[in-house]
């Protein structure tokens, strides 16, 4: 995949005074400096910076009779838990803060996109299968914690002893998957309508992106329900006692 | 319709044969499946499976909420989870697309 960093990092880089170097193995020996390689990085940690600056207002202001905003942010708790409560049968609320956590994150990066000059952070595979590998270490952590750790290894070895050997490895092999496949689709969505909206772009810059921008808002919002709803499944499979 | 696949399978076959008898290729000589064509073909089948599954999903979740409208709710979130599902499938191609140089 081409390279393409986002005008904002080509912007940084000439106001700074970055120096330009090819970097061994990527994007064809192209001279780029370091914000300009490291793209997603900037995009994502600006993304998280705008969330935490959003929620951080929300919460100074906090008050009975609530603002537009903290209606906003009190909508999106609310369906979290609603959401959470859905899945997770006992002590699901607790979990919250991270779901949370992770569902802005995700959204304010699929949405950096629709910005002019900058790039969705999700839309770098290191960004999501981050994303996604501390999913992973969250439910697994809280999948061990619940039911102990030799418990919580055996259930994946499925209820008959004499077919272990063949379940576990392919217990473990589906677990494993799930990091690729919840950080792949992510990935693949939003790079995939950013690219979309670059190529409509490139052939009329006026009127003609304005659809693929407000399908990129929709899928921005789907995508951050999917990746969340699956952070959730993936938990309440973990956490779940069997009776 | 099976004429025409034959015909156009027969013709791909030719072209392939061409490109591999050309004796004024490069040094490198590419067939016609190496390279971003195959990820383009990879991709249309992709998407044709996953319209033709999305579709057969989206008619049952209709159906569902037609004959009982009170669980609209579930059905959509059921719904959207397995679209996503479904998706995944065609978005794996895409990222072997964008790996095909």
């Amino acid at each position: 995949m081409e390279h393409h960093a986002s005008l904002l990092a080509q912007w940084l880089t000439q106001v700074l005074g970055l120096a330009q170097h090819p970097w061994p193995g990527f994007a064809h020996g192209a001279a780029l400096s370091i914000l300009e390689r490291y793209d997603h990085l900037l995009n994502a940690a600006l993304a998280a910076l705008v969330a935490m600056l959003f929620t951080a207002l929300v919460r100074k202001n906090l008050s009975r009779i609530p603002g537009p905003l903290q209606q906003m942010f009190e909508g999106v708790v609310e369906w979290l838990k609603g959401m959470i409560n859905d899945n997770i049968a006992h002590h699901g609320e607790k979990h919250l803060p991270f779901i949370g956590t992770m569902a802005l994150f995700v959204f304010f990066n699929n949405l950096f996109g629709l910005l002019p000059g900058l790039s969705p952070g999700t839309s770098n595979w290191n960004i999501t299968l981050g994303a996604a590998l501390v999913v992973f270490g969250y439910y697994n952590f809280q999948g061990m914690k619940e039911q102990g750790v030799g418990k919580y290894w055996l259930h994946f070895a499925g209820p008959i002893w004499w077919l272990m050997p063949l379940m576990f490895p392919l217990e473990i092999l589906g677990l494993l998957s799930r990091i690729l496949s919840h950080s792949l689709r992510l990935f693949g969505n939003i790079a995939g309508e950013h690219v979309v909206a670059g190529i409509f772009f490139g052939l009329m810059p006026i009127l003609l992106p304005v659809p693929m921008m407000f399908l990129g808002l929709f899928f921005g919002l789907i995508q951050t329900f999917v990746f969340t709803m699956l952070a959730v499944i993936y938990l309440s499979g973990a956490v779940s006692h069997e009776h | 319709m099976k004429k025409f696949l034959t015909t156009a399978f027969l013709f791909t076959l030719a072209a392939v044969a061409f490109a591999q008898g050309a004796p004024t290729a490069a040094p490198a000589a590419k067939s016609l499946f190496e390279g971003q064509f195959t990820a383009h073909i990879a991709l249309a089948i992709a998407a044709a499976g996953c319209g033709l599954a999305q579709g057969k999903a989206v008619v049952a979740a209709c159906e569902g909420v037609a004959r009982n409208p009170q669980a609209a709710g579930n059905i959509r979130t059921t719904m959207i989870i397995g679209l996503a599902l479904i998706e995944a499938l065609v978005i794996y191609v895409l990222v072997a697309a964008f790996a095909i140089k």
